[in-house]
């Protein structure tokens, strides 16, 4: 039961990173291959304040957030400039760049060794030390994440996003600044993965640099592509879907190192079959 | 030491990184040209030519010189049998040039997972033992041989592919389709299959790479992700798709990191290298030399 509990509060991370990345890739079509940076800096900055300051759990999220949002604002800045393939490479170079300053900036983030003693969040004076009880934040997160997301691809702004992806000279034509538009999915977007930082670094209680590399990123994109571009529902159940996975390889009877490595060989394929196949994923309704 | 000590070594490890990076450009452009996506699997054919290489010389005591030219082989065959079962289906439905660049990611993830359950994640080296190789003095710096052998198979592979390009048919095929693929269609030119020569070229020239850093650093299954992106950052700071331009960007790129961490520390390394290709991306995308 524990297992079960521990397997389903994963998969409410997940799909929190997935709803996150499916908003870029799916709805405003551009392949950014470095939500795991963002991942990783709500992480750690929820992390450090968390175990070194007093000001508890909730200020803590909200100042990951806010760092998250600047840290994507000043990379988007920079990611407006590419295209396509381009957007991608460049999304890249910011992940491994992200990554070299948690694993380098050792005053700040203890590089390699990582934080340890993260506490577990306490709010309106509820403790939520049992596994039982941070499930069910995870799920109410979940599900404010799915809503809110839900609101901006149904709204006007979401509609321009899609017709950005679609053409974007067009709609610029129509005297829509997508600059703007770009911009602002894509802070929200890593927002999102801010949050989803800061519920592993709280449920794990340690963080290191391992969990927020280019690997990661690509599980994330894994999860979207397999559920569907510009489907909702369809990271959720990506995000399910690729959390199970392993509980079955598990039960074929992989050694542990083994059986990790097995996981990168059935992304790598599914990536691959999906690609070949079905590019437009379980339920998506947009094809890269 | 003072600065002037140092300086010969500097240059020495510039050149040195500059020519590991040359080679793993050259194939990229030469893929890029003909097929104008990233193909990120070509890093992981890098670690394909060291691994083979340490399956036959070193666990099968095969002679050193047939192993890699074996070694060499298999990894062009395994870029053109990708080609092949992957690529060529996607290019023929006209699949967008991200489809293709997700499926590479892909092939990426799954052989380098297939290599470290073959042979473990350890950090393995291929040359049999350290310490005996000679070592050269040039000014106050220090070259292996093992390094000399990089410079002088890098340049040799590079001059061979000009060569190559410029004098034979399949050369001027290979230009003919990086120039225009629909018009090099047209008159009569058998595309695909050239396609697919080009991706054992390159396969095979990174597969070289891969093998000439496992003698002289070492293997472990990671290791592709860092030459292809090294490789990449190279060829866009020369010029995307242009072989000479890769060259250039190669030196530069192993320049730039060897004197970056001279000020700063070497973890720094990586950071440097995605800092200077996001530079060249918003100031000059089109790189040194225009295509």
């Amino acid at each position: 039961m524990e297992y079960l509990i521990h397997l389903a509060i994963l998969f409410a991370i997940y799909a929190i990173l997935g709803i996150s990345l499916n908003l870029v890739v799916g709805y405003a079509g551009l392949l950014s291959v470095t939500q795991s940076a963002f991942y990783g800096i709500g992480a750690y900055v929820t992390a450090i304040l968390l175990t070194q300051s007093g000001i508890g759990f909730f200020l803590s999220v909200i100042l990951g957030i806010i760092i998250t949002a600047v840290v994507s604002f000043l990379m988007g800045i920079v990611l407006s400039k590419f295209d396509d393939d381009y957007y991608a490479l460049g999304s890249f170079g910011f992940n491994i760049i992200i990554f070299s300053i948690f694993l380098n900036w050792q005053d700040l983030t203890r590089g390699p060794l990582g934080i340890p003693g993260i506490s577990r969040p306490v709010l309106f004076g509820f403790n939520f030390s049992q596994n039982a009880a941070f499930l069910v934040l995870a799920l109410i997160v979940l599900a404010a994440i799915y809503f809110i997301s839900k609101f901006i691809v149904n709204s006007s702004f979401g509609r321009v996003l899609k017709a950005i992806r679609e053409d974007e000279k067009a709609i610029q034509v129509f005297g829509y600044n997508t600059f703007n538009y770009k911009m602002m999915i894509f802070v929200i977007a890593a927002a999102m993965a801010g949050v989803a930082g800061a519920l592993f670094a709280s449920y794990i209680t340690f963080i290191d640099p391992s969990t927020f590399t280019l690997n990661e990123s690509i599980f994330i994109l894994v999860i979207i592509i397999l559920g569907g571009l510009a489907n909702l529902k369809g990271s959720i159940l990506g995000a399910l879907f690729l959390i199970l996975l392993p509980e079955i390889l598990r039960f074929v009877g992989f050694p542990t190192e083994i059986a990790a490595q097995m996981r990168q060989v059935v992304y790598g394929v599914i990536l691959i079959l999906l690609m070949l196949y079905r590019p437009q994923g379980l339920v998506g309704e947009y094809k890269l | 030491m003072t600065a002037m000590d140092i300086l010969p070594q500097l240059i020495l490890n510039g050149i040195i990184a500059g020519a590991v990076y040359a080679l793993m450009a050259l194939g990229f452009n030469l893929i890029y040209g003909a097929t104008k996506f990233f193909n990120l699997a070509h890093g992981i054919l890098a670690a394909v030519g060291g691994y083979v290489v340490f399956f036959l010389f070193k666990s099968n005591g095969w002679n050193l010189y047939l192993s890699v030219i074996i070694a060499v082989l298999i990894t062009g065959l395994v870029g053109y049998l990708i080609d092949k079962v992957i690529y060529s289906p996607l290019r023929k439905r006209k699949a967008s040039n991200m489809i293709l660049l997700v499926a590479s990611l892909g092939i990426f993830t799954a052989i380098q997972a297939i290599i470290a359950i073959l042979f473990t994640s350890q950090f393995q080296t291929l040359s049999t033992g350290a310490g005996d190789q000679n070592i050269y003095q040039i000014g106050t710096g220090i070259i292996t041989q093992t390094q000399i052998i990089i410079l002088i198979s890098g340049l040799l592979i590079m001059a061979g592919l000009i060569l190559l390009l410029k004098k034979t048919l399949l050369g001027k095929a290979i230009k003919a389709i990086s120039d225009d693929e629909e018009v090099a269609k047209i008159v009569g030119i058998d595309t695909n299959k050239i396609i697919g020569y080009v991706f054992f070229i390159g396969s095979a020239i990174a597969g070289l790479a891969g093998i000439l850093v496992g003698f002289d650093i070492g293997l472990e299954p990671t290791m592709g992700m860092g030459l292809l992106l090294k490789g990449v950052i190279a060829s866009i700071i020369g010029g995307v798709g242009n072989i000479y331009g890769g060259v250039l960007g190669a030196f530069l790129l192993g320049f730039a990191e060897n004197f970056g961490i001279w000020k700063i520390s070497g973890e720094w390394k990586d950071a440097i290298a995605f800092g200077l290709l996001i530079i060249f991306l918003l100031f000059r995308p089109q790189g040194i030399f225009k295509k």
